[in-house]
């Protein structure tokens, strides 16, 4: 059964179409990295999820079921674009309101489990609007926690976030997922952060689906490369193009792909005129993946 | 926590999903200050009404006071639809006009916060949200119905104006007053869904509904016709000093009625339009 799984999805604002023909399938217990550019529909996708927006057409199920099932939705939380806080009231409060709203039978230790994970124990009496924004951010996975959720929706939930912020909130969604078997969805800007913690990622662009990969069968397709740096970029790329199959330049950086023997390129490149003043063995992450699939989308077009 | 335990999906019942919208709904309106500067406002209506129309005027005589009885502030002495002066308009109904602001504020601040998403995202039923806004934003302004009355009668006591009244009439009047907060609190809250992206156009349409210009106008050209009693504001008006038992009824009936109207059509904007 998958926690998420959403076919042929189509949501339209003035005849121009913000999620297209949308499938996607998030698996029960998964950390679900939505990544896309922005305006490429991951929060219309999410706002679709969570019954905020009606779509055009498609289907939505969340564990198996559909998603404007009561059960199902009662057992949803969620973070879409602010925490959904009361300014005026105290961060209590407006747990209180949540926990109420979800019909607990004791909210007081709810809202103290939920404090408790998101590190803010000390912090109840403030009032929201006092609160700093990773404070708001932390509130906001707070209120969506409570109750128990089996799906958790966070719309770019470390955006703002200093080094230690993000360190934190990566703490607490690793806690979530493994404590409590939550599956999460995801979006972020700040692929390396992601990286660290999803386990399936989604990219997006203009409203469709175009690529959907386990962490693990990324990590077992990643492509290894060298990245060096020569005076003259482009006589260098040629030269290489000759001898090795995937060359490009990027950022004034040459890359050979499927290559791992640095020497024997400074060496080859040596011969045939061109000193390399920087060289290193890399390996493609996220961000080098995304980049290759968002490219390679654009040629197709 | 078991992952096992995790994925039990049990669908709520209806009372258990509106316990809980109630539940927030009702914290919320006795935990902020909103409510309880209305029932304030309620309250100092009738005592303005009752006292500073008695002042001296810059000539130091005494102006004619609007109301001889403390109970004219809070119904007609007889149904009058269209406007026959301010003696006649400005009863207890004008607690309605108030009210709509006070929806509108109440709803807006769900938007505003963003809270809504909370409410819509663990509520997949879109009828919870119209039920409880309208069952609580009745609540509220049936206490302020209340503060009204406490309102005129410290007033009258203060002003020493005449309190002779048939108890059965008035407590009839009153009782249809109330029982016309769900209808009127019906509507505020399927305006304010409608507008629900325009902060100041819900509190405008509120306002210019709980006037009751609408029937006020068709009263003017038609006549007291007991037809306009099918209006939120025509029954609230039908609530006099003369009521009866009937005129209870007919207010109950009418609110009912237009409480279900309201609510059925709230659901299906929601239902069929994006929500935030």
């Amino acid at each position: 059964m998958n926690a998420i799984e959403i076919r042929n999805l189509s949501k339209s604002f003035r005849g121009m179409y913000a999620v297209d023909n949308l499938n996607m399938t998030v698996p029960v217990g998964a950390i679900y990295g939505f990544i896309g550019e922005n305006g490429s529909g991951k929060s219309t996708t999410e706002k679709l999820i969570c019954g905020h927006l009606v779509p055009d057409g498609g289907e939505i199920k969340l564990f198996g079921k559909d998603y404007k099932d009561a059960g199902v939705r009662v057992r949803v939380g969620a973070l879409i674009e602010n925490a959904g806080c009361f300014p005026g009231s105290s961060v209590r409060t407006n747990l209180m309101m949540q926990a109420i709203n979800l019909g607990l039978e004791n909210p007081d230790e709810e809202i103290a489990r939920v404090l408790k994970i998101v590190r803010m124990e000390d912090s109840a009496h403030i009032k929201f609007k006092s609160c700093s924004l990773g404070m708001k951010q932390r509130i906001g996975i707070a209120m969506a926690l409570l109750g128990e959720p089996a799906l958790l929706i966070l719309d770019e939930p470390i955006n703002g976030l200093d080094t230690d912020g993000m360190r934190i909130m990566r703490e607490i969604l690793v806690d979530i997922t493994q404590t409590y078997g939550c599956t999460v969805l995801i979006s972020s800007h700040i692929l390396g952060e992601l990286e660290k913690i999803a386990t399936h990622y989604g990219i997006i662009r203009q409203g469709k689906m175009i690529r959907e990969i386990s962490a693990k069968e990324m990590e077992s397709r990643a492509r290894v490369f060298v990245s060096l740096k020569t005076k003259d970029a482009s006589g260098a790329k040629s030269v290489l193009a000759k001898k090795y199959g995937d060359v490009r330049e990027e950022d004034g950086y040459l890359r050979v792909y499927d290559v791992d023997e640095t020497e024997e390129i400074v060496d080859y490149l040596y011969k045939n005129g061109h000193v390399v003043s920087e060289i290193e063995k890399n390996k493609i992450g996220l961000e080098e993946y995304y980049i290759e699939v968002m490219s390679s989308k654009k040629e197709e077009r | 926590m078991e992952a096992s335990r995790e994925l039990k999906f049990e669908t709520p019942t209806f009372f258990k999903r509106i316990k809980g919208m109630l539940g927030v709904d009702f914290y919320r309106l006795f935990h902020t200050p909103l409510f309880y500067i209305f029932l304030g406002i309620a309250a100092i209506i009738p005592a303005m009404l009752i006292a500073m129309t008695g002042m001296a005027g810059p000539d130091g005589t005494p102006s004619q006071p609007l109301f001889t009885n403390v109970w004219h502030a809070i119904a007609a002495e007889a149904p009058v639809y269209g406007f026959e002066g301010i003696d006649k308009y400005a009863n207890m109904n004008m607690v309605f006009i108030f009210g709509g602001i006070m929806v509108s504020i109440f709803i807006g601040h769900d938007y505003k916060s963003g809270y809504v998403k909370q409410l819509f995202t663990t509520h997949a039923k879109k009828q919870d949200y119209m039920t409880s806004k309208s069952l609580t934003c009745a609540f509220a302004m049936a206490c302020m119905c209340v503060a009204y009355l406490f309102g005129a009668i410290v007033a009258g006591a203060l002003t020493q104006t005449s309190f002779s009244v048939n108890a059965g009439n008035l407590v009839c009047a009153v009782l249809g007053k109330l029982v016309m907060s769900l209808g009127w609190a019906s509507l505020y809250t399927f305006l304010n869904i409608v507008f629900r992206r325009y902060f100041g156009i819900s509190i405008a349409s509120s306002f210019f509904f709980g006037t009751g210009i609408l029937v006020i106008g068709i009263g003017a050209i038609a006549g007291n016709s007991p037809v306009l009693n099918l209006f939120l504001y025509g029954s609230s008006v039908y609530a006099c000093l003369s009521s009866t038992i009937v005129n209870v009824l007919v207010c109950l009936a009418v609110s009912a009625a237009w409480a279900v109207i309201y609510n059925v059509l709230g659901t299906l904007v929601l239902s069929k339009c994006d929500v935030y």
